[in-house]
């Protein structure tokens, strides 16, 4: 298992779609929400505070995660 | 193109897709590893596997250097045990030149004693043979002085008789 097997997921690769097309990340999520039960009654308005709840509701360091998902975004991976 | 520094709150959002959809790709949380893809613990033993590779290059390129510098202090070493060498094997030579030159003076020594001692030889055998020469000619010369004498007798005697009236046949001239 590598680094690179990592952007397999395809949520991610909508989101930075996404992203790229100038999307807010709540409409992204709200959207995605109609065909995945997992995001069905999160607080969408407070990305932050929902991210929080869920690194630690998962035993994830958020901090970590968050460098990781920089770290792959300037590595040109995604 | 869109917004690629996730301001405006897009770092959550891909935290959120993360934790919760993590085991399709970066496999953070949720079940990635019964999907069989990485999760945090791969993560840092690719990061850490990566310090690694990084640490053992710089053992390569430290060994690999001090292999070069090993191999110039090998080569210097070498080149001064050449020339020490070169320098033994010139010496050799020239002393074995020396003692090949002393050789052929003291031949040419020997072969001029060798030419004296036979010009001495011939000399002597001249010598001797003059001597011999000598000898047999003072013994010749004694010989027939002794003829001499023998026929200046036999003359005499043979004068005399004939004034005592006696014939006596002459005596024969050796």
């Amino acid at each position: 298992m590598n680094l690179m097997n990592m952007m397999g997921n395809p949520m991610l690769r909508q989101a930075m779609g996404a992203m790229m097309r100038g999307e807010s990340p709540q409409a992204f999520l709200k959207n995605l929400a109609n065909t995945n039960p997992q995001l069905q009654g999160l607080n969408f308005d407070d990305l932050e505070g929902t991210a929080k709840t869920l690194c630690e509701k998962n035993n994830v360091n958020m901090n970590e995660l968050a460098d990781k998902i920089r770290e792959f975004a300037n590595s040109n991976i995604i | 193109m869109g917004d690629t520094t996730f301001s405006g709150g897009w770092i959550f959002a891909f935290l959120i897709i993360a934790v919760l959809f993590g085991g399709g790709g970066f496999g953070f949380g949720g079940n990635a590893a019964a999907a069989g893809l990485a999760t945090m613990a791969d993560v840092n033993a690719a990061i850490a596997n990566q310090t690694t590779q990084n640490a053992l290059g710089q053992i390569a390129l430290s060994s690999a250097n001090n292999n070069y510098e090993t191999a110039q202090l090998i080569s210097g070493q070498n080149m001064a045990m050449m020339q020490q060498a070169n320098s033994d094997l010139i010496n050799a030579i020239q002393g074995f030149n020396q003692v090949s030159s002393s050789i052929q003076t003291g031949f040419a020594s020997v072969n001029q004693n060798i030419a004296n001692l036979g010009f001495q030889l011939d000399k002597c055998c001249c010598d001797i043979k003059t001597t011999l020469l000598n000898d047999r000619l003072m013994d010749a010369q004694t010989k027939l002085n002794q003829q001499y004498t023998a026929i200046s007798n036999a003359e005499q005697s043979q004068y005399i008789l004939g004034q005592l009236g006696t014939y006596t046949p002459r005596a024969a001239v050796l």
